[in-house]
């Protein structure tokens, strides 16, 4: 019998030599930062256990994110914001390796892109973008395609405007044709706007520019007039006419609720919003919950604001498994009977064409066949100078 | 041995803490406020240009001054309603003393977005107060829709139960037979009162004060949701700065001066208040 390098004795005799302090804190220590570093960790070849999606709260529907997990045993993990300079922020300070899929509108996702926050995406795996309307196709719809390479890097979903949803008792349809309604001493303490100072500053720079005639005269970028591109002289005179509007709100609503709770009870007759409220406005008066009757102004006859919300993927997302689920979520998503159902929780007008599955009543509501509308409106942007614009909000505030 | 290290354990952790997440920040902050933004970028260049900008734009000096009034307020009206509460608790909550004081405390099991959205509810235009109006056939108070009064109940609202809790404890801690002494030699009970019972819970007080004035003055939320067009107080600037405008190193700034502003004001009030006569018992029998 030969001895063999470890006997059985061994293990059951303590020694001083075998196990010292130092090992069982090297052990401590590795099982520790293994513990740790474990959720991190996965073979190469294992699938994504997550889907992180930093997004707007309303399309996170429970019903269609249930299905997509439990079809790829994936969990969503969504974290909300509030806009597009929030999620950017999120982005730029490391939010790449935090995120896989972003939610942006107008011209965010080029700024994005530029800036290699997002990577580009495959339409020919996202099948459902076929059936998006023809004015949110690559070909006229610009803003998600690279000019320089030809590169998609998003798909929309949804748009809307910046529209004025009025009581159509306390402000007559021909003056809530203008921007000027919204400036209106005749209504004042019935008005009420967003908190969202870019949207405020650009809509008030619409009508600064008309009045100043300078919307249609060659700009000092030598392109044509954006209200997110406003020049000094126009920022003033958007300072003075926000600050001349501030006794005639009675408030900038934070959320939705609030404006509908506004408009409901008479405190308010009018305020821009998304539509969403004027959506869920006109349902309650079909089912007689309300007697007030609302209307909604699309586009006012100076020009309005539009966006269009899509989804990117960030340029985190490397792992072509992981790329691979990231397009299979936006097609779930834009499936018809998926964006309804969207369309219908958030109170969005879908950019995928419904129309064959919606009531005449759907569709007037949802606007269905005002889609080419969005060509005339001023897409969401980016400010000019955040810095300009942040003084000009800060002095309307204290005034 | 053990005597050497059970002190460095109980000072050595909190300091810990306390430089990982106060001071550090701290000056993560001092650092972010010399350098500036660009269109959502950090210029990483020494620079006193937001200093500068708070110095000149009168806008962020009437924030100041708003919120340091609306803390003033807040704070004199929570202490002077903590006070007959916590000194009825004491008097006569029995053995619910405790019951009672716990009771304050159930607003905190939710969260304060939670609370000052149902306080927008019930102030707002169709909210229990102005329904009832308005069920009356009478008007709706505007002073409650979207006012600096609007935030000020909100501020009121989320910061009482502090004060009445901290002056609660003061109270507790103070030997009652104090105000027998005074009665037997002859003082009325408001004299007692005057003399011995509100000097002797005054650094209470002031606790209480500065429990309720360090945060009114850099209060966010209330004025966000109940203050309105002209509601603006500085902390809801101040995070507009972290928030959308993405002005980051402005924000930066604004909160080393708020800090600066809130250690003045506590050293003003140390230097103005004697704290051995207020019942403070920190400074030992010496």
């Amino acid at each position: 019998m030969t001895h063999s390098k470890c006997s059985p004795f061994d293990t059951a005799v303590p020694s001083a030599t075998s196990i010292n302090r130092r090992t069982v804190l090297k052990t401590l220590a590795a099982g520790a930062a293994t513990a740790i570093a474990a959720p991190y960790i996965r073979p190469a070849s294992a699938a994504p256990a997550q889907l992180r999606a930093l997004m707007w709260e309303v399309y996170a529907v429970p019903e269609i994110v249930g299905a997509f997990e439990e079809k790829h045993k994936i969990k969503f993990s969504p974290t909300f914001f509030d806009g597009n300079s929030e999620a950017y922020n999120k982005l730029r300070v490391g939010g790449t390796k935090d995120f896989d899929l972003v939610q942006a509108d107008g011209f965010w996702p080029g700024l994005y892109f530029r800036e290699k926050l997002i990577r580009a995406i495959d339409y020919g795996k996202i099948p459902n973008t076929a059936n998006v309307y023809p004015v949110f196709k690559p070909e006229r719809y610009k803003l998600l395609t690279d000019e320089a390479n030809g590169q998609h890097f998003g798909v929309t979903w949804c748009w809307g405007s910046y529209g004025t949803t009025y009581n159509t008792a306390g402000m007559p349809k021909e003056k809530v044709q203008s921007i000027e309604a919204l400036f209106d001493p005749a209504f004042s303490g019935r008005l009420a706007t967003s908190a969202r100072f870019e949207e405020n500053i650009a809509l008030a720079g619409i009508l600064v520019a008309t009045r100043m005639g300078t919307k249609d005269k060659p700009r000092p970028d030598g392109k044509s007039f954006n209200p997110y591109v406003l020049t000094d002289e126009e920022l003033a005179e958007v300072e003075k006419l926000l600050i001349q509007q501030k006794p005639l709100l009675l408030t900038r609503y934070q959320d939705n609720t609030t404006l509908q709770q506004l408009l409901e009870s008479g405190a308010i007759v009018a305020a821009p919003e998304f539509a969403q409220v004027y959506r869920v406005l006109t349902q309650k008066k079909e089912k007689g919950e309300i007697d007030l009757d609302f209307a909604h102004q699309l586009v006012p006859k100076e020009g309005g604001l539009g966006w269009v919300d899509t989804w990117l993927v960030t340029s985190g997302v490397t792992d072509p498994a992981m790329l691979d689920i990231c397009h299979d979520f936006m097609n779930t998503f834009l499936a018809p009977e998926n964006i309804k159902k969207i369309s219908l929780v958030a109170g969005s007008s879908a950019t995928i064409d419904l129309r064959a599955i919606s009531t005449p009543e759907e569709q007037k509501l949802f606007l269905m066949d005002r889609t080419e509308e969005l060509a005339s409106m001023y897409m969401f942007d980016q400010p000019s100078s955040p810095e300009k614009w942040e003084r000009v909000w800060s002095r309307m505030q204290a005034a | 041995m053990k005597a050497r290290l059970a002190p460095a354990l109980f000072l050595g952790l909190p300091t810990a803490f306390l430089v990982a997440l106060f001071v550090l920040p701290l000056l993560s902050m001092l650092v972010l406020s010399v350098w500036r933004t660009e269109s959502y970028h950090i210029i990483r260049e020494f620079n006193l240009g937001n200093y500068h900008v708070l110095a000149t734009e009168g806008a962020y000096m009437t924030f100041l001054v708003r919120s340091l009034v609306m803390a003033s307020v807040v704070s004199l009206i929570c202490t002077a309603l903590a006070w007959p509460i916590a000194y009825a608790i004491i008097l006569y909550g029995g053995r619910y003393r405790l019951l009672l004081t716990l009771g304050f405390a159930v607003p905190f099991l939710t969260g304060e977005v939670l609370r000052i959205i149902a306080l927008q509810g019930l102030l707002g235009p169709i909210g229990l107060l102005n329904g009832v109006l308005m069920a009356l056939g009478a008007a709706p108070l505007r002073v409650i829709m979207y006012t600096n009064v609007a935030s000020a109940i909100g501020l009121v609202y989320l910061y009482l139960p502090i004060v009445v809790t901290v002056i609660y404890l003061s109270l507790l801690n103070f030997d009652q037979r104090l105000i027998d002494a005074a009665k037997i030699f002859g003082a009325s009970p408001a004299r007692a009162f005057i003399e011995v019972t509100w000097p002797l819970n005054l650094f209470g007080t002031l606790i209480g004060f500065a429990l309720c004035f360090i945060p009114c003055l850099s209060a966010t939320l209330a004025p966000r949701f109940l203050g309105g067009p002209n509601g603006t107080l500085y902390g809801m600037a101040m995070a507009q700065q972290f928030g959308e405008s993405g002005t980051w190193a402005l924000g930066a700034a604004m909160g080393v001066v708020l800090f600066a502003v809130s250690v003045l004001l506590v050293v003003i009030v140390a230097r103005l208040v004697d704290l051995r006569r207020t019942g403070f018992t920190g400074f030992g029998r010496g």
